[in-house]
């Protein structure tokens, strides 16, 4: 294998992954999401239209923004079970305070804080009272979820107003003509916020992943954690951070849910937490720590969000598409040990 | 182990561990260990498993506490709550385990957690790739998959990592767990090699090992350790294979022991 996988030099091999195995997980997804695109779209012929495309995108964005915080905690060797509670959580927070009079913006950015101070206690309860991760926030999930539920007397919170609506509902370069009827039309709905959030969140934590040295220590915490600690990394520390950006990105996509629904519904984002974990995993990311990255997990939450979407418009039922997306969880996890045990 | 002041005008000791102890629970581990090393000094350190050498040089490279005792480096009482502690000080390790990140490639584990930055705080992969290629090529000039992580890499090669990342930085203290293990004979004798040079620049030396011969060829001193205390401290002209084996095993030197030195004068 050593011999065979000469990286190329330069521009390329900063931005891929430098293992050859990885690199060919990443364009087996890629191929996956190809064929499931050209699939669909001979299934149904609105597939390809720009409004569907957009509202792929809308829906991928919150399972991507949580794929991106559960991949730094997968990579940790570490798994986050709360964060579709804590997105709950964090939206209601939101949505109680613009409820309250707080301007949306600030109150938004509470809503994230009280994200970031879960996925913050997640890490506290891993690191220094040494409970597995799958415990933690196992509790942290109820934890979260209780509260959501109790703060609202698991009644939902509406009328929240336009502004709460514009992160979820607004869109960049949207064109709109008003007709001589007096209708608007639109011509070209334009990016959604989300996706264009997804997107700058992908991109900083790519590069925090790749450039900076806390990715450098998450990769080596995942990989042999008490080399990384004998090695002098904060083992600790690198671990609070991962669970708390987990927490703090659920925090933002609670937002995004909560606006695009301009509701905060404190029984959102049950379950949401496994379509995080099967992005990052279709993705290549390993649950045994040290492998995994953000393109991986963003063609993974694509796959997901196309299957989701490609599904509906067919008219599957949800029952059913749960059964394919577990199918399609164990596929990729199987084809990715074959090729490691080669 | 002499306690004595050392003679005026003799350099002073590297590290000066006082009165070392380490509990577990009830468990005695290191039993008030007192042990010294002089610069461009190859101490061998010998024990059967479990007699607390290795938890004797885990206190010291700062991956465990002391329950008791302290430990001086160039005179002056040390801290050494953390491994980053310890290499503040000097002192580097190389461990049985390696203690390599298998997913990393060769730089990143030989800057791990020391990483090279750019000017903007960004990791310098060139720089690190280039120094990496530097010390590696002195180690083992076949030395070329660099970019390969250190799980498809050979025994020798990890080997040689673990190594080079103890002697790129400012070492003054190193502390070698078993470094050839793993190792076939030419890498062995790079390694003895290694230390060879590391002595001569000055550079004071702990080794690990249960390979007599290696003992023998290599250090000036051997210490002994059997069920947590020191049993034995000589000089390695002064003592027969067979002593250190009755050392380790007894913890006691044999009945009818001289001095190997003095017997060859008499």
């Amino acid at each position: 294998m050593a011999n065979i996988s000469q990286p190329s030099q330069g521009a390329w091999s900063r931005l891929l992954p430098s293992n050859s195995a990885t690199a060919f997980h990443r364009v087996s997804a890629l191929l996956t999401l190809a064929i499931l695109v050209i699939a669909f779209a001979f299934a149904s012929p609105a597939f390809l239209s720009v409004n569907n495309t957009l509202t792929i995108l809308l829906q991928t964005s919150v399972i991507g923004l949580l794929g991106i915080g559960m991949t730094m905690v997968i990579i940790t060797g570490g798994i986050d079970l709360s964060v579709g509670s804590v997105l709950a959580l964090s939206g209601t927070v939101t949505g109680m305070m613009v409820k309250a009079g707080v301007p949306v913006v600030p109150a938004m950015m509470l809503g994230v804080c009280m994200g970031a101070a879960c996925g913050l206690f997640n890490g506290f309860v891993v690191t220094k009272m040494k409970i597995t991760p799958f415990v933690a926030t196992l509790g942290m999930m109820l934890i979260a979820r209780g509260a959501a539920l109790q703060l609202t007397g698991a009644a939902p919170i509406s009328q929240l107003g336009e502004a709460f609506g514009v992160l979820g509902n607004g869109a960049l370069f949207r064109v709109v003509e008003m007709q001589p009827n007096g209708f608007p039309k639109v011509i070209f709905p334009g990016i959604p916020y989300p996706a264009i959030l997804l997107v700058i969140v992908a991109i900083v934590a790519s590069y925090m992943l790749r450039r900076r040295a806390i990715g450098r220590h998450i990769y080596a915490t995942g990989s042999n954690e008490e080399a990384a600690r004998l090695s002098g990394v904060l083992v600790d520390r690198t671990k609070l951070i991962a669970y708390t950006l987990s927490g703090a990105l659920a925090g933002v996509a609670g937002n995004v849910l909560m606006s695009r629904l301009i509701t905060a519904q404190p029984s959102e984002g049950v379950m949401y937490e496994l379509d995080a974990i099967a992005a990052a995993v279709i993705g290549g990311a390993s649950l045994m720590g040290g492998v995994g990255g953000i393109s991986g997990t963003m063609i993974g939450a694509f796959i997901i969000g196309v299957l989701r979407n490609g599904l509906n418009m067919g008219g599957v039922s949800s029952f059913i598409q749960q059964i394919v997306i577990g199918f399609v969880v164990i596929g990729a996890v199987y084809i990715d040990q074959l090729r490691n045990r080669r | 182990m002499s306690q004595t002041q050392p003679a005026p005008g003799a350099p002073a000791p590297l590290v000066e561990m006082r009165g070392i102890e380490k509990h577990f629970g009830g468990v005695v581990a290191v039993n008030g260990v007192s042990l010294d090393l002089m610069p461009g000094e190859v101490v061998g350190v010998l024990g059967h498993n479990g007699a607390g050498k290795s938890c004797l040089m885990r206190i010291l490279s700062g991956a465990m506490a002391p329950s008791h005792g302290e430990i001086r480096i160039g005179g002056e009482v040390v801290e050494m709550g953390s491994p980053q502690d310890a290499r503040a000080h000097g002192v580097e390790t190389i461990y049985q385990t390696l203690a390599l990140a298998d997913h990393l490639d060769a730089p990143a584990n030989l800057f791990l957690g020391r990483e090279l930055k750019t000017r903007f705080g960004n990791l310098d992969d060139k720089r690190m790739l280039a120094e990496a290629r530097k010390v590696l090529a002195t180690l083992n000039p076949n030395f070329t998959n660099l970019k390969d992580p250190v799980s498809s890499l050979s025994g020798g090669q990890r080997q040689v990592i673990a190594i080079a990342r103890a002697i790129y930085f400012d070492v003054k203290i190193l502390i070698m767990d078993e470094p050839t293990a793993a190792l076939g004979p030419s890498e062995t004798a790079m390694v003895a090699d290694l230390i060879r040079k590391l002595r001569a620049q000055g550079i004071g030396i702990f080794l690990v090992s249960h390979d007599m011969h290696d003992v023998f060829d290599l250090c000036d001193r051997v210490v002994v350790m059997n069920k947590g205390k020191l049993v034995g401290a000589h000089p390695i002209d002064e003592v027969h294979k067979d002593d250190i084996l009755s050392l380790i095993i007894k913890g006691e030197l044999p009945t009818d022991w001289r001095p190997r030195n003095l017997e060859a004068a008499q």
